[in-house]
């Protein structure tokens, strides 16, 4: 469990997405979604549905990691859909049963709809299945860079990032060992009135507080004797790059993006 | 302890970037806490803590860093840490109609260590607490209704009403937590304050 929490959901690999720049990634990411807003026909829905099947599919990432993206929206498309199924009343009456009455509207703009949300998780999904967290947060605190001038605490703000990472795994152990170490003293959780069951998770909580804010002071410790000075002239492990690969990428994403303009209101 | 950063005012220590990131990983503990201690599964659904800590956040820390550890939260699940409740995240996330609460505990610490940084009696904790609480709710939600809205181009037969019925159900359970948390916070306050040696904490 442990393993799998440290990368998140991260599907290790070696394809043309996984190589591209973190930062490239994003920037496309976040105007596809921007983008597929103004999709509003058949033809410019199939430019994005292109765009988007193709880089799954050269993602090499398995189908089933995707589908488990949709999980959490899963409930919010479906009653989206029906609700359009059922309201709109545009176009042809296509079925009608008792009170039910469902329209060609309804059906169109339900399926258009569903798509967009299909698109959307899609291709964000790719993002955080091809990247590790911690590739995104330097990709972050490159992108945010210019926001120093005004000040902002770009560098900071990754690093607090990076750390909270590092430290998931080992919250994680820490809070099973303290759960465990007080179900042997007698600590029930499961049993009881609500105010009883409150009152064991005191004994579960206390050890885990104070034991973070140790382990939170030590490292700010170690940080201080190894003289930490914030952003300026730090150096990095990773360093990232910007590749010929990427600039086709670019160059790709301009061409969906002229394409669905083109096809809008069209078919 | 002092460290400069960027420019010449002092903005974040070593001190406050280690308690920022270790609040965030904390969060990842609170909106998990089940898995560890099954104490309260409500009709089948763990409950979370994670509005219980965002209030912990902000008395522990105060308002500014408390708001800081909470937006890092955010900030790692979306970038595809799996620490938001039953261990999601992803950028995906973001289209989630409930990612309004993730960014109401923002405010919530903010607001939590506004008013405790103000007032220090246990009553005035239990008050942040709830007022806190209130504030989840009434962001949370409008948060739903528009998602609906403008992501899935909901009718008008979706009304505002009809997602406030949907948040009913679950008012009571956090307005107990958020009693509970303003105690506990109350007790816990001094805790990031003390050395380790009047902690009672050896090795």
């Amino acid at each position: 469990m442990n393993n799998t929490l440290i990368i998140g959901q991260y599907v290790p690999g070696n394809s043309v997405v996984h190589r591209l720049d973190p930062r490239t990634k994003i920037t496309i990411i976040f105007f596809f979604v921007i983008i597929v807003f103004f999709a509003n026909s058949f033809w410019s829905y199939a430019v994005l549905t292109l765009f988007g099947l193709l880089s799954m599919f050269a993602s090499k990432v398995p189908i089933r990691f995707v589908m488990k993206g949709l999980m959490p929206i899963w409930f919010l498309i479906v009653f989206t859909f029906l609700l359009h199924l059922f309201i709109n009343k545009d176009g042809i009456l296509l079925l009608e049963w008792s009170f039910i009455k469902i329209y060609t509207g309804g059906v169109i703009q339900g399926i258009a709809i569903s798509m967009r949300f299909f698109l959307l998780i899609l291709i964000t999904s790719l993002l955080t299945l091809t990247t590790t967290p911690i590739a995104i947060t330097d990709a972050v605190e490159q992108i945010l860079h210019p926001l120093k001038k005004i000040k902002f605490p770009v560098h900071e703000l990754a690093l607090m990032m990076s750390i909270s990472l590092r430290f998931i795994p080992t919250l994680l152990q820490e809070t099973d060992k303290i759960s465990k170490a007080q179900a042997s003293r007698g600590v029930d959780f499961r049993t009881g009135p609500v105010k009883e069951r409150l009152k064991a998770v005191i004994p579960l909580l206390v050890p885990l507080f104070v034991s973070a804010f140790k382990r939170a002071e030590e490292l700010a410790m170690a940080m201080e004797a190894r003289g930490y000075q914030g952003g300026e002239g730090r150096t990095k492990l990773r360093e990232l790059k910007i590749s010929k690969l990427d600039i086709w990428i670019y160059i790709l994403f301009i061409c969906v993006i002229i394409g669905l303009f083109l096809t809008r209101n069209y078919g | 302890m002092g460290s400069t950063t960027v420019g010449t005012k002092i903005r974040f220590r070593a001190l406050d970037i280690a308690y920022i990131g270790m609040f965030s990983a904390l969060m990842m503990i609170g909106a998990n806490i089940t898995s560890f201690a099954p104490f309260m599964v409500v009709g089948g659904v763990p409950i979370t803590l994670q509005a219980f800590f965002a209030i912990l956040a902000g008395i522990m820390l105060g308002s500014r860093l408390g708001a800081i550890s909470i937006a890092v939260y955010a900030f790692i699940g979306l970038a595809g840490a799996p620490v938001f409740a039953r261990f999601t995240g992803g950028f995906s996330q973001l289209l989630s109609p409930t990612f309004g609460f993730i960014i109401a505990f923002i405010f919530t610490a903010y607001l939590t260590g506004k008013i405790v940084e103000s007032f220090s009696t246990r009553g005035a904790y239990i008050v942040a607490a709830l007022i806190s609480t209130v504030i989840i709710y009434i962001f949370g939600t409008n948060w739903i209704y528009f998602a609906y809205q403008i992501w899935a181009d909901a009718p008008p037969e979706f009304t505002y009403k009809l997602a406030w019925l949907w948040m009913l159900a679950p008012l009571p359970k956090d307005l107990i937590l958020a009693v509970f948390a303003g105690v506990f916070g109350y007790r816990m306050r001094h805790i990031i304050h003390k050395p380790n040696s009047e902690r009672g904490v050896n090795k």
